[in-house]
């Protein structure tokens, strides 16, 4: 166990902007929203998940809705606390630890402002190990444990309680209401038992976040380069050195969807790199041939300042470095790559590992 | 027949330009800015006048380009007491008003922040409605101890009129004379960032009025009635009431000018502009004659506002750039002696080694009072510690390669496109440039900004959310339309110049139905 508080916030926040891989939402706001409840209430005890008792109760708490309206309705914090009170009603027990549901994004800093009002613990593990855009899309369903039952809560103090026939229906209805409470909500959900989250979560996330934080921002005061020990704490494979040249995206029902060309630079002159989006990014192509895949981690880099950038804030002419970087070894199972690999996104290419496809020749 | 007169007053100069209706410039200056401003522009207006010998009452227009608010805000001086009222609870409380502005200018605001219930959803139904009593408990506390209040509410974008109401009660509790800022009126979507640009506004409410009065006072002073405006950062104008009105809209508006001046004066519609100045080169890309606006958004002085401003890439190159060398190589910069240049510079019995100097010995600029030429080439090969030319080989060919990576930088891709020079120190710039089609050297590149500010437009824009189940998109876009020509007519364009910079509809991710509208329209000023 150790304490978080607000630096490490920063650290954090800026580790789970990697790990949204372009998308999951900006964590600006959700840092701000934990940095307030850090400041009121204390800092936040971080646990292993191997700390839990076997019978402990832990609840993924999180952000749902759209990232548009998620920085113009702020949240007003009671829905957090009503999603978590709600299910500590509705299961007559009290919830022992609070665990982001996604490490990636806006996600993987809220459940600290929770865990702080209501002086529990946060678990050091997520169901993802990056950023995904559907509810069911968690390493939890692999090891069918139920998103059901889901607390759903708004800031005017309207909930619900979902019981749902499967995990992507608990998407399907909570998206739903979600509209009608104006576009943003909270969501308690995938209740399990201390032993469930040992055995079916990403160990160890949020340390993992705050590392790949701490090696981007506190390179300069050890005269590191911010890239490189970037790239050495992420294990990450160095995919593509260029310039952004070109940045199309259109919204298709529910998806952000792109496409960001890179010319390339250095080693990679004369090169041309295609990264494809849904909100994050799915599939890099070096002159026509992947070279990561999802649910394999594509992230973008400012060569400036090795600070990872998303796809919504793309910018014409910036110097960019892209890494990939291997997706827990959950998402590496049979129902791992049919859960989070290309078919899921509509891509005909099968799933191959990022260290695969980049094997020196 | 009638003239128009543009002013940019800098940091260090304050430039003029005087020109015809169809923009060709009659004369030109550049004198020293003065400490209380007003009368280095009252020089620079004369100066122009009296060499283009027009009659007074033929000047119909003049438009200034001022940082007399970014500095403010940058010394944290002259800012308005200020009150801001946040309208949206129960939203919004986790993250109060300011939780994310520096410390010292918390400090120096922050004495009067209030959040109240009221708000709507992205569809316009009511988050929760307002309540006169609670309004007016919170304005009862600031009387007396603000000048400006702040008003902002979720969604005002889309529906402004409880922002409207709490400005009307304020008026009755404070006194008609409290300034007030609406976010309707300034940001855009997304609440922190148009509260905070709200905030800025209303704190430089009082040094706008006093650069409002002395600009009027100089120019009747003058004998002149023309029409007045001041320029913006999106390159476009606005009257004095509304600078008065927003004036954190004039924020940045010196890099907007010098672009699109750089651009009319060379007649090029889509290149690079590099202005380069005492302390830096600053590159922008111009993209049908407007500059390219950046993705990512803007810090003004140390606060996040959605503001789009200009791209700009800046270099440490400018004439003041202090050069240095070392063993095989000579180091530029970064830092520059400014506008010390004749009290520093080793052409003016100085001991700091400039790039001025450079050219001055090369006899590629003059400048008064400098020494003899063949005197401090001698010292310049002193501190170089080899000869003068083989020196100066050093300088270019590290100006140069700034340069290019400048130029490489601001480029979308590999096609090859004009870069134009403008401003003081554009005789720095290298005749040739790897990736550039050619470089243009337009005359009087030097007062750029000037003439960007005297050629501006005037422009109206709107932003909203719909919901498209409930209304009809074409019918709301071109509703939104009529209202932002209307406006700009109101403001005083010739309708038949109108032109649409934006007509968009963008759908919200994860909101099915949600779209949404911009419209942005420029016109020019009725001749």
């Amino acid at each position: 166990m150790r304490k978080i508080n607000k630096k490490d916030i920063d650290y954090i926040a800026m580790g789970s902007t990697v790990l949204g891989t372009g998308g999951g939402g900006d964590p600006y706001i959700g840092k701000l929203l934990a940095k307030e409840a850090i400041e009121k209430y204390g800092e936040v005890p971080l646990i292993k998940a191997e700390e839990l008792n076997d019978d402990a109760l832990v609840v993924p708490i999180a952000a749902f809705g759209a990232p548009m309206i998620l920085v113009e309705k702020l949240f007003s914090g009671d829905e957090f606390i009503n999603a978590f009170e709600m299910m500590e009603s509705y299961l007559g027990r009290k919830i022992d630890a609070v665990m982001p549901a996604e490490a990636g994004g806006l996600n993987g800093v809220i459940p600290f402002s929770i865990a702080a009002q209501k002086q529990i613990p946060l678990v050091d593990a997520d169901g993802m190990g990056r950023a995904f855009p559907r509810l069911e899309m968690v390493t939890f369903t692999l090891h069918g444990i139920p998103v059901s039952p889901i607390t759903q809560a708004d800031e005017k103090g309207n909930r619900n309680v979902y019981h749902t026939i499967n995990n992507e229906w608990g998407e399907t209805l909570v998206g739903a209401t979600a509209i009608q409470m104006g576009g943003s909500c909270a969501i308690g959900c995938y209740p399990m038992s201390g032993s469930q989250v040992k055995k079916a979560a990403v160990h160890g996330i949020v340390s993992y976040a705050q590392t790949l934080g701490e090696s981007i921002l506190n390179a300069k005061e050890q005269n590191l380069n911010p890239m490189n020990s970037l790239i050495e704490r992420a294990a990450a494979i160095k995919l593509f050195t260029g310039k952004i040249s070109n940045i199309t995206i259109k919204t298709e029902g529910r998806w952000n969807k792109g496409v960001c060309e890179i010319i390339g630079l250095n080693e990679n002159q004369d090169s041309l790199m295609v990264l494809d989006f849904q909100n994050e990014f799915l599939m890099a192509k070096k002159d026509g041939d992947p070279v990561a895949i999802t649910p394999d981690l594509i992230v973008l880099i400012d060569a400036e300042n090795a600070q990872p950038i998303t796809a919504e804030t793309i910018q014409y002419g910036t110097r960019v470095v892209v890494l990939g970087m291997k997706a827990d070894k959950q998402w590496r199972t049979v129902k791992g790559i049919e859960l989070g690999g290309p078919k899921k996104f509509g891509y005909k290419e099968e799933y191959v590992p990022v260290e695969e496809l980049n094997k020196k020749k | 027949m009638y003239y128009k007169i543009g002013v940019d007053v800098g940091g260090t100069n304050t430039d003029a330009v005087l020109v015809s209706h169809d923009n060709n410039i009659l004369a030109k200056t550049k004198q020293t800015t003065t400490l209380d401003v007003s009368s280095g522009i009252e020089n620079a207006i004369k100066q122009v006048m009296l060499e283009a010998k027009v009659p007074k009452e033929e000047i119909k227009y003049i438009m200034l380009g001022t940082t007399h608010c970014t500095n403010a805000l940058v010394e944290r001086k002259e800012l308005n007491k200020i009150g801001a009222i946040r309208i949206g609870l129960p939203a919004s409380s986790a993250i109060p008003t300011m939780t994310d502005f520096p410390e010292d200018l918390k400090t120096i605001l922050g004495r009067h922040l209030y959040m109240v219930h009221g708000g709507y959803e992205f569809d316009g139904r009511l988050i929760s409605p307002l309540n006169e009593e609670e309004v007016k408990k919170c304005l009862h506390k600031m009387r007396g101890e603000i000048e400006s209040l702040a008003i902002t509410g979720i969604f005002s974008k889309t529906l402004p009129d409880q922002e409207l109401q709490v400005a009307t009660w304020a008026k009755e509790v404070l006194g008609e004379n409290i300034r007030i800022s609406c976010s309707h009126q300034i940001g855009g979507l997304g609440l922190l960032e148009r509260e905070n640009a709200a905030i800025l506004n209303a704190a430089l409410q009082g040094v706008a009025l006093k650069m409002v009065k002395a600009f009027k006072e100089t120019v009747s002073c003058l004998g002149l009635s023309s029409q007045l405006f001041i320029g913006q950062n999106d390159g476009t104008l606005m009257s004095l009431e509304q600078a008065q009105d927003f004036p954190v809209l004039t924020i940045s508006s010196g890099p907007t000018n010098s672009i699109r001046g750089a651009g009319a004066l060379s007649n090029v519609k889509n290149g690079i502009v590099i202005d380069v100045g005492g302390t830096t080169s600053d590159g922008g890309v111009l993209v049908n004659f407007f500059p390219r606006e950046s993705t990512q958004a803007a810090q003004i002085g140390g606060v996040l506002t959605n503001f789009r401003m200009p791209d700009v890439v800046a270099v440490g190159i400018g004439g003041g750039t202090i050069v240095r060398f070392e063993d095989k190589k000579c180091q530029l910069g970064p830092d520059s002696v400014g506008y010390m240049l004749k009290e520093k510079a080793i052409a003016f019995g100085g001991d700091t080694l400039t790039l001025s100097d450079f050219y001055i010995a090369n006899n590629q600029l003059e400048i008064e009072d400098s020494l003899q030429k063949a005197e401090f080439k001698k010292r310049i090969e002193q501190i170089s510690d080899r000869s003068f030319y083989k020196a100066l080989e050093l300088v270019k060919e590290q100006i140069q390669l700034s340069i290019e990576k400048l130029v490489d930088k601001l480029k979308t891709d590999s096609k090859e496109i004009p870069v134009i020079a403008c401003g003081g120190g554009a005789f720095l710039l290298p005749k040739q440039i790897e990736g550039a089609s050619e470089v243009l050297f337009p005359e009087h590149l030097e007062v750029a900004n000037a003439f960007g500010a005297c050629i501006a437009q005037i422009s109206c824009e709107e932003e909203m959310v719909i919901n498209t189940m409930q209304n009809d998109e074409k019918q709301e876009l071109e509703r939104l339309l009529s209202n932002v020509k209307n406006e700009l007519l109101k403001n005083g364009a010739s309708e038949n110049s109108i032109n649409v910079l934006a007509k968009e509809s963008i759908p919200l991710a994860y909101l099915p139905g949600a779209v949404k509208l911009k419209v942005k329209l420029c016109g020019d000023l009725i001749r």
